[in-house]
C-alpha cells in the first residue's frame, strides 16, 4: 500500500433511503496511521457512512477509495485491507469463542498450524483464551465486544473501522477497550472509530469528525473542538477558598471584569473577561492580596460534550437566519484533512 | 494449549461453510433427535416385516419415512439458512472473509447434503436386512433410496435459495403452497418448471427417473446436478456485492446445459422429450434472468469493454441486470422453440413462445410495481407468477367445464399468454391455427412493454457504462454504448 496517499478518501458521498438523506455530501480523508473519532448523535448517518467504506453498502454518488482501492470497483481489494466491527455484533448459535474465530481465520484463508498460531495471536492480545471453550452467543457485552474485536483483527487489516465499540460496555470493559485500540494505534493502524460518548473518543483519538444530519459539521482534535465553541475572550475559573464561600462572592461582585457563573460548594465558578494568561495570573494575585484563602484556583475546560451540543446550537441557529453568507461553520464544502 | 485437537477436525480442504455448518448442525438437538427417530422407526418395521403378507405395507412405510426425511425434512433445515445471517448482522461479516457470495451459499446447501447423505447412509444397513429377511429388489430399493437423496438435495438447493429471502411468510407460501397442492416437495420443482411451457414437464422428469438404463440415469444426475447450480446460483446474485459479475457465469453455464440437453436429445433421438424439458426449463432461466436489478456499476461495464468487440457482444447477453437478462432470455426462447418446432411441431413451438410471453408479462407487471426501494425483484416476481397461476388455474378450469360457452371463452384466453395453452387444446378444430395466430399476436405486446422499459432503464444505466469505458480507453476514442 502506498503511504504517502491517505488511507482513507471519501468525496462527496451521497446516501438516501428512499426521501431521507441519511448521508448528505460527506467529504474527509484519512492519513496512514491516524485514529479518528466519528461523532453524531443517533441517525447521524455513521453507520450508513461506515458500511459504505466497508462496501457493503453502495453509495448514491460520490466516492470513497480505502487504502487507494475505490469500494464500488475493488471491494474484494478493499476487504482484504480492511477489519470490520458491527455495531451489533453477530455471533452464532451452538458454536465455541474457538470454533468462531477457526471458522473465520478458515474463512480468510488461513491454513493449518498458521491458522491455530493466528489464532492464539488474537485471543491472547484481546485475553480470551480463558473463554475458548464458552458458546459465543452466551458472553458477557464486553467478552463478546472482545470477541468481535479479534474477529475483525484475524487477517491483521492495516484500516479497521469500529462502529460503537464502547456501547453498553462497563467502565473496566471500556478501558480495555480503550487500551487495546492504543496497541493497534501504536502498530500504525489506521482506525475510524464511531462513538456518540465524545469524552472518551476524546482521549482516544487523534482527531474527530462530527457528523450531523448527514453532514460533517466539524473536524479536527478534541481541543480545537471546544475553542471553536467557547464564547471569545472569556474564561471561566473555579476557585476553591478555605471557610465561607460568601467571601469569595462579595469580593467577585465588587472586582471589575469577572462575574459569577455559579456558586460551588466550597467557593464559585466565576466568569472572567479576558482569556490570557497573564490577566488570568492578575486575578489571582488580587484575590491573594485582598486576602482571599485561595486554596484551589483552575481554568476550567469545557466539556466536549457542551461544546458539541453548542456548536449544534449555532448551527441550526444559523441555518434558521436564512444563510447570511460568511457565518456558518460550513467546513463541510472542503474536504476535512484528518 | 489444547485448542488444536478442537479445531483441528476438519480438514482444511474442506469449505469453511460447511465446516461452520456441520460443527452448529451437529450440535443442534434436531439432527440427533431425527436421526434417532429414524432408527427407532426403521427397527420397527424391519423387525415387522418377516411375514411375506405385510411386505408390501412394510414398504410402503419404509418409502414413506425415507422421503419425509430425505426430501421435507432435511431440505426444510435450509429454510432460513440465509435469512437468519441476513438478520443477524453476520452476512456482512462473511462477505468481508474472502468467502464469495457463491461459495456462502454453497456451504449451505452442502451441509444439508451431507447430512442428508449421512442418514440416507445410515438407512441402508435396513435395506439389506429386509433383503435378507425377505426377499426384495437390493438394487432397485438402493436406486429409489438414492434418487430420494438426490430429489431432497434438490429441493434443498430450491430451500436455500429461497432463504435468501428476509420476509418469513414469502418463504413459508413458496415451499408450503407446492406441498399443499402436490403432496410432496418435489412438486415445487415442477410446478416451476410448469411456469413458462405451461406442459407437465414434470412429467417428463418423473418419467426419467422410472425408466431404467444408464443413459437416462446420467441424464437425471445431470439435470439434477444442473438443478443445485441454479438455484445456488440464483442465491448467490442476491448477496453478490455489485461489482460481482457472477451473471457472465451463471448466464453461460445455463446457456450451455441448455444446449446440451436440445443436442443430447438430437443424439439419442428423443428430441420431442428433451424439446419439453427444454421449454421447462426455460421458464426457470427467463425468471433468473429477468430479475436481476440493473447494474450501474463501472467496473462490471469496464470488464466487458477490455476484451474488445467479443467483449461488448457479450455485455448485450451477459452483463448483469434484466436489460440484457431481456435480450438473452428472448436468445433462448428462440432456440427452444426453433427446436421444438424442428423436433415435434410448428403449433407447439408457437404455443412455447406464447408461454415465454407470459413470463414476459409479469416481467413487465413486476417493473410496473417495483419501486426504487426494493432491490431484489426475485419476490415480485414470485408473487406475481403466484398470483397470475392462481387465475390460470381458475380460468382454465372454466375452460374445461362442458357447458362454457366455448368459442367465447376460447377466444378470450388470448388476453392470457398463459390461459392460451388450456384454450387452445378446448377449441375446435377448424379454430386452432386462428386462435394461435392472435395468441402470437396479442402475446406481443408484453415483450414489447418490456422493451421500452428495457430502453428507459438501459439508458439510466448509461453514465456507468461511459465512466467503465473510460476506465479501459481512457479519455481518447470511441464511447460506450
Ligand atoms: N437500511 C435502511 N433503510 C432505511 N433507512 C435507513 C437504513 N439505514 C439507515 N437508515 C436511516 O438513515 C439514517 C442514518 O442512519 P445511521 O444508522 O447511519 O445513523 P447512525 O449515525 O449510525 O445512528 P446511531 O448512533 O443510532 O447508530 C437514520 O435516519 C436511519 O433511520
Ligand atoms: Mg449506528
Amino acid at each position: 500500500m502506498d503511504r504517502s496517499q491517505p488511507a482513507v478518501v471519501v468525496e462527496d458521498l451521497h446516501r438516501t433511503f428512499g426521501n431521507l438523506k441519511a448521508v448528505n455530501g460527506v467529504s474527509f480523508s484519512i492519513d496512514h496511521g491516524r485514529v479518528v473519532g466519528f461523532v453524531g448523535a443517533n441517525g447521524a448517518g455513521k453507520t450508513t457512512t461506515m458500511r459504505i467504506m466497508a462496501t457493503l453498502d453502495s453509495p448514491g454518488s460520490g466516492k470513497v477509495s480505502m487504502g487507494g482501492h475505490n469500494v464500488v470497483h475493488h471491494p474484494a481489494k478493499v476487504r482484504r485491507l480492511l477489519g470490520w466491527m458491527p455495531d451489533s455484533f453477530g455471533t452464532y448459535e451452538h458454536m465455541t469463542v474457538l470454533e468462531y474465530l477457526d471458522f473465520y481465520a478458515r474463512a480468510l484463508g488461513f491454513k493449518g498450524a498458521d491458522r491455530l498460531r493466528r489464532i492464539q495471536e488474537v485471543m491472547d492480545f484481546t485475553d480470551l483464551t480463558p473463554l475458548a471453550d464458552r458458546m459465543s452467543n452466551k458472553m458477557s457485552k464486553g467478552q463478546t465486544q472482545r470477541l468481535c474485536l479479534g474477529r475483525a483483527l484475524l487477517h491483521d487489516p492495516q484500516i479497521l473501522i469500529l462502529d460503537e465499540p464502547a456501547a453498553g460496555l462497563d467502565p473496566k470493559a471500556r478501558v480495555e477497550l480503550k487500551n487495546l485500540i492504543r496497541i493497534l494505534a501504536q502498530e500504525g493502524k489506521t482506525i475510524l472509530i464511531s462513538s456518540h460518548i465524545l469524552s472518551e473518543l476524546g482521549e482516544m483519538c487523534d482527531s474527530l469528525l462530527f457528523i450531523d444530519k448527514g453532514r460533517i459539521v466539524h473536524h479536527g482534535d478534541a481541543e480545537s473542538m471546544v475553542r471553536g465553541t467557547e464564547t471569545a475572550g472569556e474564561t471561566l475559573v473555579n476557585v476553591q477558598i478555605a471557610g465561607e464561600p460568601a467571601k469569595l462572592i462579595e469580593w467577585a461582585l465588587t472586582a471589575p471584569l469577572i462575574k459569577v457563573e455559579e456558586e460551588t460548594k466550597r467557593g464559585a465558578r466565576l466568569r472572567i473577561q479576558a482569556a490570557d494568561d497573564a490577566t488570568l495570573a492578575g486575578v489571582l494575585r488580587r484575590m491573594i492580596q485582598d486576602g482571599l484563602p485561595v486554596l484551589d484556583y483552575h481554568r476550567e475546560e469545557r466539556r466536549l460534550e457542551d461544546a458539541f451540543i453548542d456548536m449544534l446550537g449555532q448551527i441550526d441557529k444559523n441555518t434558521f437566519k436564512a444563510q447570511q453568507p460568511g457565518e456558518l461553520p460550513q467546513k463541510n464544502a472542503e474536504a476535512a484533512k484528518l | 494449549m489444547n485448542a488444536a485437537p478442537a479445531i483441528m477436525d476438519f480438514s482444511d480442504r474442506l469449505s469453511p461453510m460447511v465446516v461452520k455448518e456441520l460443527r452448529q448442525g451437529l450440535r443442534t438437538r434436531l439432527f440427533g433427535g431425527v436421526l434417532l427417530t429414524l432408527h427407532l422407526m426403521l427397527v420397527l418395521l424391519t423387525l415387522m416385516s418377516g411375514g411375506a403378507e405385510n411386505a408390501a405395507v412394510v414398504s410402503g412405510w419404509f418409502d414413506g419415512i425415507a422421503t419425509l426425511v430425505l426430501c421435507i425434512i432435511m431440505p426444510l433445515r435450509g429454510f432460513s439458512a440465509v435469512a437468519d445471517e441476513l438478520k443477524s448482522g453476520t452476512l456482512d461479516m462473511l462477505a468481508l472473509t474472502r468467502l464469495s457470495a457463491g461459495r456462502i451459499i454453497f456451504g449451505k446447501w452442502a451441509a444439508i447434503a451431507s447430512q442428508s447423505l449421512l442418514l440416507m447412509l445410515s438407512i441402508m444397513p435396513y435395506v439389506v436386512a429386509r433383503f435378507v429377511f425377505g426377499g426384495l429388489d437390493l438394487f432397485g430399493e438402493i436406486a429409489a433410496l438414492f434418487y430420494k437423496w438426490l430429489a431432497g438435495v434438490v429441493i434443498a438447493a430450491v430451500i436455500v435459495a429461497l432463504s435468501t429471502q428476509r420476509q418469513f411468510w414469502l418463504r413459508a407460501v413458496i415451499v408450503f403452497l407446492p406441498m399443499l397442492f402436490g403432496g410432496c416437495g418435489a412438486a415445487s420443482f415442477m410446478m416451476m418448471s410448469r411456469m413458462g411451457g405451461g406442459m407437465s414437464s414434470g412429467l417428463v422428469f418423473t418419467s426419467f427417473t422410472k425408466s431404467g438404463g444408464g443413459g437416462s440415469v446420467l441424464l437425471v444426475l445431470g439435470m439434477a446436478a444442473w438443478a443445485i447450480f441454479f438455484f445456488l446460483s440464483l442465491a448467490a446474485t442476491r448477496i453478490a456485492p455489485a461489482a460481482s459479475l457472477l451473471s457472465v457465469i451463471k448466464r453461460s453455464v445455463n446457456l450451455v446445459a441448455l444446449l446440451s440437453l436440445m443436442l443430447l436429445g438430437w443424439l439419442t433421438g428423443s428430441s420431442a422429450a428433451m424439446g419439453m424439458t427444454a421449454a421447462g426449463v426455460l421458464s426457470l432461466l427467463m425468471m433468473d434472468a429477468l430479475t436481476e436489478r440493473v447494474n450501474e456499476v463501472p467496473s462490471v461495464y469496464a470488464a466487458f469493454y477490455q476484451r474488445g468487440w467479443p467483449g461488448r457482444l457479450a455485455l448485450w447477453l451477459l452483463a448483469p441486470g434484466w436489460v440484457t437478462g431481456l435480450a438473452y432470455s428472448a436468445l433462448l426462447v428462440a432456440l427452444v422453440s426453433a427446436y421444438v418446432g424442428w423436433a415435434r411441431s410448428v403449433e407447439e413451438a408457437k404455443l412455447i413462445a406464447v408461454g415465454a410471453a407470459g413470463t414476459w408479462m409479469i416481467a413487465a407487471l413486476v417493473q410496473l410495481f417495483s419501486t426504487r426501494k426494493s432491490r431484489d425483484l426475485l419476490p415480485p416476481f414470485i408473487i406475481f407468477w403466484l398470483i397470475v397461476n392462481v387465475m390460470i388455474a381458475t380460468l382454465g378450469s372454466l375452460l374445461m367445464i362442458p357447458w362454457a360457452m366455448k368459442t367465447t371463452t376460447v377466444w378470450f384466453t388470448c388476453a392470457l399468454p398463459q390461459l392460451l395453452q388450456a384454450g387452445y387444446t378446448t377449441a375446435q378444430a377448424g379454430d386452432k391455427a386462428a386462435l394461435l395466430n392472435l395468441g402470437m399476436l396479442t402475446a406481443c405486446i408484453w415483450p414489447g412493454a418490456l422493451l421500452i422499459a428495457a430502453v428507459f432503464a438501459w439508458r439510466r444505466a448509461r453514465a456507468a457504462r461511459q465512466e467503465g469505458w473510460r476506465m479501459i480507453h481512457g479519455d481518447q476514442g470511441g464511447s460506450a454504448v
